[in-house]
């Protein structure tokens, strides 16, 4: 799988690149800023773009900004933000149109390996990584009547994980379920909360996300 | 006692002269009384104008035309002194009225054209007169006196000549005097009234008076002397005497008006008692009749002068058009008055004006210095705030981009030596490994709430509706976010951020609410950040509950902080930032 990441801090960058080759991607391009990010997403068309949130020469929102130029753009690119800080409702905003080939990770996630490397290829194919701050945050607001309330503990977990864009296997092999049970708890979550049964990953991402912002 | 012996003098003068008129040139008794008539005028503008504006010539002026123009008829009678003495000069009162014109209003000629018109004036009243006696034999009547008159009048300086030769010169007067001489003394009227200053034009305003005079008895002596006594004569008799009578009261009336803004003077000092700073320019510009006025402030502190508005004020150096008074006390300057050039003329009246308004200008004055001292408090306040925002945001910078990426990459480093080791490593090892890695991201997330304290990184990265969003659900209350998705200055974000937050929290700790809604849009070029809950009410912003610090900077940034909280009623906490446009 072919990866362009953009990060101004060399050192983190470096280090995210090495972990990558090491687990098998091939590193096509590193960019500092937005500007080279751009043009070396257009030169090398990667599988995924890894892109940091903040970069020169603001420190604000460049690689936000940059992120939906590629998404509207290279719609084939995945693009994985990693943030310093996680807030659901902007996470919310960004998701809001397609998730599909869209990641949005607190940057720390890099540290457990396993979860981060899962996460760029699913981003990489066209699925959705949602970090787990955002979910937590959804789940745990206030809100009246709480229909997650009605979930068991094992269907919330199961519910979390869906709404961070696992497929039915990520999710059985986080919680070392069988295929066939975690399709049995999905069943169960989507009839308590009374969601209509998505037919893939992307929407059934979507609807869990629109239920909980709800 | 001057007046009433010029009145009596005037009328002995005037019956005189009327009597003169009936028996020596048989006129009828109405055009002799309208002859006196025009002497009379004189006299009586003269001795007002002398009494009311005694530093100027015109009123003296005035009065030694109005006997020059009464004893003129003398040069009808039938006594050969008398005759020779007023023929000769009784033309030098037509040169008189004509220097009482262009010595309006100051009571001097100015300008080179009306000194030689006035000088030529005077030498046609005088030579052509003179020359007249010297070749004039007493036996045909002379022009403009009766032809049917018997009675020859004796030249006490006849030398030799004849008939003829008095005709040409008469004729050669007439044409002179008013036909050309009276052409050039209304083109240089036009002239001057054309190119006067606005406030100029309304002094010379009775010079139009003085044109018409001019012209009409230029017509009038040219029918007269050149075409054979038409009916229409008798007309244009009365029209021109209507207008002599009138140009001295014209005259008159135009240096009293001028009188007339000194008492201004008087009741700009009563006005002045109600007149607030902002409205001085205008009082001042109203007793010196010239709207074109400006009054400039003198600050001592920045050495120039400023308008109210506190913009600095340029005087005018070398502008034809406008003058420029300056108004001290004690030697120090307090301002200066930037005005009509003609005003330079009546520097006593400006002097008056500006000495009356002293105390007011000084106040405004003060006033503008002392606004120009406020406004610099408040950019230094603003600088301050910016500063420590600035400074906030760059802590913030630091700990994300510095450390906390360091922290996590050192993290990443041992994550991946842990890895490539995988199953040869010392169980020991890769225990203190990832208990290694987990203690630098407990250290990473405490920096990111310590960051998050200082400057909450959504908002940069979001803008204030995330960040917005964010608080609200970080909130144990049920809170509705309505924000805009514009994005906003950096300092403009940062002052709603922390209303919102310093108002959320005061409805937490104080309100005791079920509900509450944060708003955040854009009005025109203000940003409106409203908080409202349904509790208690009955905040204040000096409580001691945050709100006077948060008055405080976005005031600095040039907005204001309402709170709207009547007890029972709920509170609203509205801030307004300038946000551009």
């Amino acid at each position: 799988m072919r990866v362009v990441i953009a990060e101004d801090s060399v050192l983190l960058r470096e280090g995210v690149a090495k972990l990558l080759e090491q687990e098998g991607f091939e590193l096509v391009g590193r960019a500092g800023d937005a500007e080279e990010l751009l043009l070396k997403v257009r030169s090398y068309k990667p599988d995924v773009a890894i892109v940091d949130v903040r970069m020169p020469p603001t420190h604000t929102d460049e690689g936000a900004r940059a992120a939906v130029t590629i998404r509207e753009q290279y719609p084939e690119v995945g693009v994985l933000l990693l943030s310093q800080v996680i807030e659901a409702a902007f996470a919310l905003q960004l998701f809001t149109e397609s998730p599909a080939g869209f990641g949005y990770l607190l940057k720390d996630r890099i540290l457990d390996v396993d979860d981060f490397v899962d996460a760029v290829r699913r981003v990489a194919r066209g699925g959705t990584a949602v970090d787990p701050k955002v979910v937590s945050q959804l789940v745990g607001r206030a809100r009246p009547n709480d229909p997650v309330s009605w979930l068991t503990e094992r269907e919330r977990s199961v519910l979390e994980l869906m709404a961070e864009g696992r497929s039915n296997a990520g999710i059985g092999q986080k919680l070392f379920l069988s295929p066939k049970t975690v399709e049995a708890h999905v069943h169960s979550i989507f009839t308590k909360l009374d969601l209509i049964p998505a037919r893939d990953d992307h929407r059934r991402v979507l609807a869990v996300l629109a239920f909980l912002r709800s | 006692m001057r007046a009433l012996l010029l009145i009596v003098a005037g009328a002995a003068l005037g019956v005189a002269a009327y009597r003169v008129q009936v028996d020596d040139l048989f006129s009828p008794g109405g055009r002799a009384a309208a002859t006196v008539a025009y002497g009379g005028a004189f006299l009586i503008a003269g001795i007002a104008a002398w009494a009311r504006r005694p530093a100027n010539k015109l009123g003296p002026l005035m009065v030694v035309t109005a006997f020059a123009l009464l004893t003129r008829q003398f040069r009808y009678s039938h006594d050969p002194l008398l005759f020779t003495v007023f023929f000769a000069f009784g033309d030098v009162a037509y040169a008189l009225v004509g220097q009482c014109m262009f010595a309006y209003p100051f009571g001097r000629i100015r300008g080179r054209a009306e000194r030689a018109l006035v000088t030529a004036g005077y030498a046609t009243a005088l030579i052509f007169p003179l020359a007249v006696l010297l070749v004039y034999d007493g036996r045909s009547p002379l022009l403009q006196y009766n032809p049917l008159d018997p009675q020859p009048h004796e030249s006490l300086l006849y030398v030799g000549g004849g008939d003829r030769a008095v005709e040409l010169l008469q004729k050669s007067q007439v044409v002179v005097f008013f036909g050309l001489l009276a052409t050039l003394f209304i083109a240089v009227i036009v002239r001057n009234l054309v190119r006067a200053t606005p406030r100029m034009r309304f002094v010379l305003a009775p010079l139009v008076v003085a044109a018409i005079t001019i012209a009409l008895r230029a017509v009038f002596e040219s029918l007269f002397t050149f075409i054979d006594r038409p009916f229409a004569y008798e007309y244009v008799f009365w029209w021109q005497a209507g207008a002599i009578v009138a140009l001295p009261l014209a005259l008159l009336a135009g240096l009293l008006r001028a009188h007339l803004a000194r008492a201004a003077v008087g009741d700009l000092l009563l006005k002045l008692e109600r007149t607030p700073p902002a409205g001085l320019r205008d009082a001042l510009a109203a007793a010196l009749a010239d709207p074109t006025l400006e009054l400039a402030l003198w600050l001592r502190e920045r050495g120039t002068y400023v308008d109210a508005a506190g913009h600095v004020v340029t005087l005018p150096h070398d502008d034809p058009r406008r003058g420029v008074t300056k108004i001290e006390h004690e030697g120090e300057p307090l301002g200066a008055l930037v005005h009509d050039s003609s005003l330079l003329e009546e520097p006593e009246l400006v002097q008056a004006v500006g000495a009356a308004a002293r105390f007011a200008i000084e106040n405004a004055r003060l006033q503008a210095e002392l606004r120009l001292q406020l406004k610099r408090v408040e950019e230094s306040r603003a600088r301050v705030v910016a500063a420590g925002d600035e400074e906030r945001r760059r802590i913030e910078r630091d700990l994300h981009d510095g450390a906390q990426q360091r922290l996590v990459a050192l993290a990443l480093e041992l994550r991946r030596a842990q890895r490539r080791l995988g199953k040869e490593l010392d169980p020991e090892l890769e225990r203190l490994l990832i208990s290694t890695v987990e203690g630098l991201q407990v250290a990473v997330e405490e920096l990111r709430e310590l960051a998050h304290g200082i400057h909450p990184t959504i908002l940069a990265e979001g803008g204030l509706g995330p960040a917005l969003n964010a608080l609200a659900g970080r909130s144990p209350l049920l809170v509705t976010v309505e924000a805009t998705s514009e994005r906003f200055a950096e300092h403009v974000e940062a002052t709603a951020y922390f209303v919102a937050c310093e108002a959320l929290a005061n409805v937490v700790k104080h309100a005791n609410a079920g509900a509450v809604v944060i708003a955040a849009r854009r009005e025109n070029a203000t940003l409106v950040i409203e908080v409202s809950d349904d509790g208690v009410g009955g905040a204040t912003v000096d409580d001691g509950s945050g709100l006077r610090g948060l008055a405080d900077r976005i005031e600095a940034h040039g907005g204001r902080l309402r709170i709207d909280s009547q007890a029972g009623r709920g509170t609203r906490v509205i801030g307004e930032i300038p946000c551009g446009s």
